[in-house]
């Protein structure tokens, strides 16, 4: 019986658990659902990682290349993001090229590097104005079921932490790169930018972590960047319904206490990970 | 590439294993929940993701609906990140395109398309890492994906893939074998019957040869067969578990 009031008034079974401060999976509001990180598991890239947000599972997998760093800006590598959503993660996409949701994901993740400067670029350079490492991330979606935003900044950032940059050096006869495949060196990362995505319900109501079906009912979204010391990297509403400055100060308290959780996550991770 | 020792001389591969021995393969079933069937394999270090939608309506032009069966719809992608060099285009690429028409066909062979017509039936396979092997690795994935969705099949698709070295064929070849250049032999078999669903053969072999290549070939994928179906039982004996049988 509630399959079928379901399947015929979606937004009002929503609205049935809304009014009881739970959602149908049995979350609070302000819940997260279960987040597990695998990382380094793809040894044919430089850096991987693997991460499940509930059922939404994006995998990231860094390779490093050589690159003549940009004219106007020659003593900086850059770092070159791209989120694959393709008909296997979920109905909605079609094969072909990136449609609007992939190259908006595409886009904000290339924001949210810029912004929160995870990688100074100036440690890319090898040589200025000649050679530099340029980082390509690729972020295949395995499963959408809502989220997407959230899911592709842990899995970058975790991935990011995983990468080894193998030593270079310059030879000055012969002007060429020699790189030391030996000797490997992980990446100085500087900040952690924790992504916390909201949905908007029938213009007041804010729920964390929305999954696909939520995400189709709302009226709006939100998605909020948070760096360690509070720093605010990005801020993503692409359009909906309004929100109040007040709400928006819930939103911002809530993500920094999200960007706590995710961060012992990963310490916890990479301290199992260690002795190697 | 001289110096490089496919074959030992007490019969060892580069990676330690006999000739005919295949790569230690891990599978598991119904990985995702969202769709109807998906399945994930690793084939020593080669890792494919399979997932299948359907049957279901035809998506895009009506007139391509067969009047008599179900359209079989599948597409490879191989991340850029899979191959020791980045690839450049995930796919769309000839060779991904090939693929996914080398899959469509031996799939063909094999679900039985005719209990739903004007229908679709989709097979996506990811590969996320690979080491040689990746069209056997993306139809055994395919074939625990479409078991997993339920969809009726006439029998498993079991594929490997064979090399011809000093004399020898090996089974199941890693990438530094195929690399080397030798003859290679990819093979789908439907291995109830015997049947052959597939065979797709590169660079240039004897016909006297070919006889003991197939057969090792159709041995390793006899061997395939019995793990994933152990697999398969173990998927079905779990979920009755969690049914409350």
């Amino acid at each position: 019986m509630a399959a079928g009031f379901k399947t015929v008034e979606p937004l009002e079974y929503y609205r049935r658990f809304l009014k009881e401060n739970c959602r149908p999976d049995g979350r609070e509001l302000g819940e997260f659902r279960t987040t597990t990180v695998n990382i380094g598991s793809i040894g044919t890239a430089d850096g991987s990682s693997l991460v499940k947000l509930g059922n939404t599972t994006v995998i990231c997998g860094i390779k490093v290349e050589f690159g003549a760093p940009p004219t106007d800006a020659p003593d900086k590598g850059y770092v070159v993001p791209n989120v694959d959503l393709s008909p296997l993660c979920s109905w909605r996409f079609r094969s072909g090229p990136p449609g609007e949701e992939a190259q908006v994901a595409s886009q904000f993740i290339a924001d949210v590097i810029e912004n929160s400067q995870v990688v100074q670029k100036e440690d890319l350079c090898i040589s200025p104005g000649k050679l530099a490492w340029v980082l390509y991330c690729d972020l295949i979606c395995l499963n959408h079921d809502g989220n997407i935003l959230d899911a592709c900044t842990f899995a970058l950032l975790a991935a990011l932490k995983n990468v080894q940059l193998p030593e270079v050096t310059i030879n000055e006869e012969t002007a060429l790169a020699e790189v030391n495949l030996k000797k490997k060196s992980y990446l100085n990362i500087r900040t952690h930018p924790v992504a916390t995505s909201f949905a908007v319900f029938d213009d007041t109501l804010l729920i964390v972590d929305p999954t696909e079906e939520e995400e189709n009912l709302a009226t709006g979204t939100l998605t909020v960047v948070m760096d360690e010391e509070g720093k605010l990297c990005c801020l993503h509403k692409p359009g909906g319904s309004g929100l109040t400055g007040a709400k928006l100060q819930d939103c911002m308290s809530r993500a920094v206490t999200r960007h706590k959780e995710v961060k012992k996550l990963m310490d916890e991770v990479f301290k199992s990970m260690k002795p190697k | 590439m001289a110096g490089l020792e496919l074959l030992s001389d007490q019969g060892y591969r580069v990676d330690g294993r006999r000739a005919g021995e295949l790569r230690k393969i891990q599978a598991r079933m119904g990985v995702f929940a969202q769709a109807d069937g998906s399945a994930y394999i690793e084939q020593g270090n080669t890792k494919a993701l399979a997932v299948v939608y359907g049957p279901h309506e035809i998506r895009g032009s009506r007139a391509r609906a067969l009047p008599d069966r179900a359209l079989v719809n599948c597409q490879y992608s191989s991340a850029t990140f899979s191959t020791g060099e980045r690839k450049r285009r995930p796919h769309g690429d000839r060779k991904s395109c090939e693929m996914g028409l080398q899959l469509r066909q031996t799939f063909e062979a094999a679900v039985l398309t005719q209990l739903h017509p004007r229908s679709q039936i989709d097979i996506y396979v990811q590969v996320l890492q690979a080491d040689g092997g990746t069209y056997a690795a993306c139809v055994n994935a395919a074939t625990l994906a479409v078991l997993d969705a339920g969809i009726p099949m006439r029998d498993f698709v079991c594929a490997c893939s064979a090399g011809f070295v000093d004399g020898t064929a090996l089974a199941d070849l890693s990438h530094v074998e195929e690399a080397a250049g030798g003859p290679q032999l990819a093979l789908a078999l439907l291995p109830s019957s015997g049947q052959i669903a597939l065979l797709e053969m590169d660079a240039r072999l004897h016909e006297d040869q070919l006889e003991q290549v197939l057969e090792t070939a159709a041995q390793a994928a006899r061997d395939v067969h019995t793990l994933l179906d152990r697999v398969v039982r173990q998927h079905v004996q779990e979920a009755s578990i969690l049914l409350g049988d």
